[in-house]
């Protein structure tokens, strides 16, 4: 259990509000840091926008246009012009914080199920009021009693239906999770058989292998990024048109 | 064989089985991705990017099985 000791909160400022904690633990931390780091680049480099862009402006306008072309656009077709900012503001915002598990003895916020599960919560939310708000009340219910089929089979479809919209945010932030966990948690695993086996000829692959698996990480971060936002583009699309 | 090393083995066998089913899954899409890619190269970039996806689903099965085996390993009394 010791080698665990990165994925646990650790409270640095203690604040209580009655009942409600609101401490400031190492967590809160790294997502401050996180969402700093990307409000300073958004902020800068949309100031001064020219027609033919600089350095920082194209770098900008390269992440955002991949969010928005390659998630937004080809998942969700003509509903894209509205919720594309949605979308790309949440691949940007994962990304980052599963891009802070490079920085050395940092707490990646993602590989807390708190935070996943809030994001996930957050998507859940937003795809259901979505639902009732754009199809109305019937539209919304047509996905849980879906026209076409024999009335009699709805007792056995409906409990599925209302079964696999639940399940939707639980595995957005178990897979979320687990992905960060496993990453960083292999690295620790690689590099501790040094110390178990004190050997210098053990040390040279096994560091090799862990900055391999670092570079994979970033990979692995920017992919599930990837997965959570199209994912939540799909859902979205699916609820403004039921079958 | 006491309750602590029935863990261990278990774990052992979970992250085995779910490692077995996720590669088999990532070389049947990964095959099937290249197929497509080869007979119709013009489609290669709505086949890479379906590609990412069905192999980063996959690959979650044996995440979950590696996450199942430690919380045996580290609950195991």
């Amino acid at each position: 259990m010791q080698f665990l000791n990165h994925f646990f909160l650790k409270v640095l400022i203690p604040i209580k509000i009655g009942a409600i904690n609101l401490s400031i633990t190492n967590l809160t931390v790294w997502v401050f840091f996180a969402a700093t780091i990307l409000f300073l680049f958004m902020f800068f480099y949309s100031r001064r926008m020219t027609i033919i862009p600089k350095t920082g402006q194209g770098l900008l306008e390269i992440i955002v246009e991949f969010a928005k072309n390659n998630i937004a656009e080809s998942t969700m077709g003509i509903d894209a012009k509205i919720w594309w900012p949605f979308i790309v503001a949440i691949f940007l915002f994962i990304s980052i914080n599963n891009l802070m598990g490079i920085f050395p003895n940092s707490y990646v916020p993602t590989s807390n199920i708190i935070f996943s599960a809030t994001l996930a919560i957050m998507v859940f939310f937003i795809i259901q009021i979505t639902g009732i708000f754009k199809t109305g009340i019937k539209g919304y219910l047509k996905n849980f009693f879906i026209p076409g089929v024999p009335k009699w089979l709805w007792i056995f479809i409906t409990p599925v239906e209302i079964v696999s919209m639940l399940a939707k945010p639980f595995s957005l932030l178990l897979r979320l999770t687990a992905n960060m966990l496993a990453g960083h948690l292999i690295i620790i695993v690689i590099l501790s058989i040094i110390t178990i086996f004190k050997n210098y000829l053990v040390a040279i692959p096994a560091i090799f292998l862990a900055l391999f698996i670092c570079f994979f990480e970033i990979l692995i971060s920017i992919i599930q990024a990837y997965i959570f936002s199209i994912l939540t583009a799909t859902y979205i699309k699916d609820i403004l048109n039921p079958k | 064989m006491n309750s602590l090393s029935i863990g261990y083995l278990a774990a052992a066998i979970i992250i085995a089985i779910g490692a077995t089913v996720s590669a088999i899954s990532i070389a049947i899409i990964s095959r099937e991705a290249l197929k497509g890619i080869a007979r119709q190269p013009e489609a290669s970039d709505k086949i890479q990017n379906s590609l990412i996806i069905a192999i980063a689903l996959a690959e979650a099965i044996a995440i979950y099985a590696l996450v199942g085996g430690l919380l045996l390993i580290f609950t195991a009394k």
